[in-house]
């Protein structure tokens, strides 16, 4: 289980009110999540720790190194209605006329597109049952990191930086911690790494 | 007794202060001759610089869709019926409907790009791929997040396709470069499909045909590959 605290370093990501940014207030996020998926049995790497950068391929290759692995990437927007969260998954990505079998790099999500809905589902039903105003379903949106990811990957948005007290966000690091935890034990039995049709057979990433 | 020589010396040194002297005010009155002029220029290519909507007046009226936000829905877009003169040239179209959608709606709640933004160039390739570019205010004026900045790319798109037909496909470049996201989260480095008649997939993930754009040497190899494969 990969969870990546997005932005850091000299990126700050969303600005809002009262020097609150999106790359620490995530972190928090990460770490709340990370010890409620522990508590569940999963292991969980984090793409960053402090407040460092790894750049989009880099948080991307944590999840591509391994086998079976799940990606999370955690947001807090500047707009949106507070104490909601939405989950977004890549809209349709371009099949390639792949004949090596191997996964082309900016393409990585591709295979995976089916078990991210499936993922991005049962953690947005389970964030909607814990903060009103939530969309009941996913949404899909480009979203940069999880085009090369070659696992099945979300990303959870929470809304936003723009509070008047930073408190109304930590208010939500439970709650969060606790659906992403709830929806990934839904989806651990129905994952299976998918394979890849080339002709002549079918290849595993 | 002093020297000829340092008499001759005084004496020139002594024209040249008169004719300095007399030069100054002249002088003077060129340097703000010039300063007057400079100024001008500024103000001039300062005004040919901010993004004016080529509205020739020859151009129709006709009722355009604008996607604008929505005001009830959050992180949602809505379609506004307004009337502009516009011409029947695509690239010029475009502009025109990109600059209004710039220009925002008349309630500023419901914009989707910031209103320091500009639209630099647009311009239609051949195989109808459409290509816009923004100045960096689009990067650094717009709120950062993934709602925010899918409203801002699917504002356009919309737009553009309800407007538009002759754009397939978009790409957004930032002031002449690919950027590899807006601000932080949404990826610009693909492009986004404008008109549902563009095949599905495969132009968006070949733009061009095959090959077409590829040195050729590399091309060669392409074909030589594909013909391996074939084989």
């Amino acid at each position: 289980m990969v969870l990546d605290p997005a932005h850091g370093g000299t990126d700050p990501g969303a600005r809002g009110t009262e020097g609150i940014t999106e790359s620490d207030e995530v972190l928090q996020f990460a770490t709340a999540t990370k010890k409620a998926l522990e508590a569940r049995g999963f292991q969980v790497i984090l793409t960053r720790e402090g407040n460092d950068n790894p750049s989009f391929d880099d948080r991307s290759a944590r999840a591509n190194a391994q086998r079976g692995a799940v990606f999370i990437t955690l947001h807090i927007a500047s707009t949106g209605l507070t104490g909601t969260a939405r989950v977004y998954v890549e809209p349709e990505v371009p099949a390639s006329n792949n004949i090596t079998g191997l996964i082309p790099w900016d393409r990585a999500q591709a295979p995976f597109l089916s078990l991210s809905r499936k993922l991005g589902d049962l953690v947005q039903q389970e964030l909607s049952k814990r903060f009103k105003g939530s969309p009941d379903t996913l949404q899909t949106a480009p979203v940069r990191q999880l085009r090369t990811t070659a696992a099945p990957a979300i990303a959870v948005e929470i809304s936003s930086v723009s509070v008047k007290e930073r408190a109304e966000l930590d208010r939500m690091v439970p709650g969060v911690a606790e659906a992403i935890a709830r929806g990934l034990t839904d989806f651990r039995p129905t994952y299976v790494v998918p394979t890849i049709p080339v002709p002549g057979g079918s290849v595993q990433p | 007794m002093t020297p000829k020589w340092t008499v001759w010396l005084g004496g020139v040194l002594l024209a040249a202060v008169i004719a300095a002297a007399l030069y100054f005010p002249a002088l003077r009155r060129q340097v703000n001759k010039a300063k007057d002029l400079t100024e001008k220029t500024a103000e001039q290519a300062r005004r040919e610089l901010l993004p004016v909507a080529p509205v020739s007046t020859g151009d129709p009226m006709v009722k355009v869709k604008m996607f604008w936000g929505s005001r009830g829905q959050e992180g949602e877009l809505m379609p506004v019926t307004v009337e502009l003169p516009l011409s029947r040239e695509p690239v010029l179209r475009a502009k025109q409907v990109l600059n209004t959608l710039l220009a925002g709606p008349v309630d500023a709640e419901s914009r989707t790009l910031p209103p320091d933004a500009a639209l630099l160039a647009f311009y239609i390739l051949p195989d109808g791929t459409g290509v816009a570019d923004f100045s960096d205010e689009i990067r650094t004026s717009i709120p950062s997040g993934i709602q925010s900045e899918q409203l801002a790319v699917e504002s356009i798109v919309r737009t553009l396709e309800s407007n538009v037909p002759q754009v397939l496909r978009l790409k957004i470049l930032i002031h002449g470069q690919e950027a590899d996201t807006l601000a932080g989260h949404v990826d610009l480095t693909q492009l986004f499909r404008v008109n549902a008649k563009d095949a599905a997939g495969t132009q968006l993930d070949n733009p061009s045909p095959p090959g077409s754009k590829l040195p050729a040497p590399i091309r060669k190899a392409v074909e030589t590959m594909r013909k391996a494969t074939k084989r």
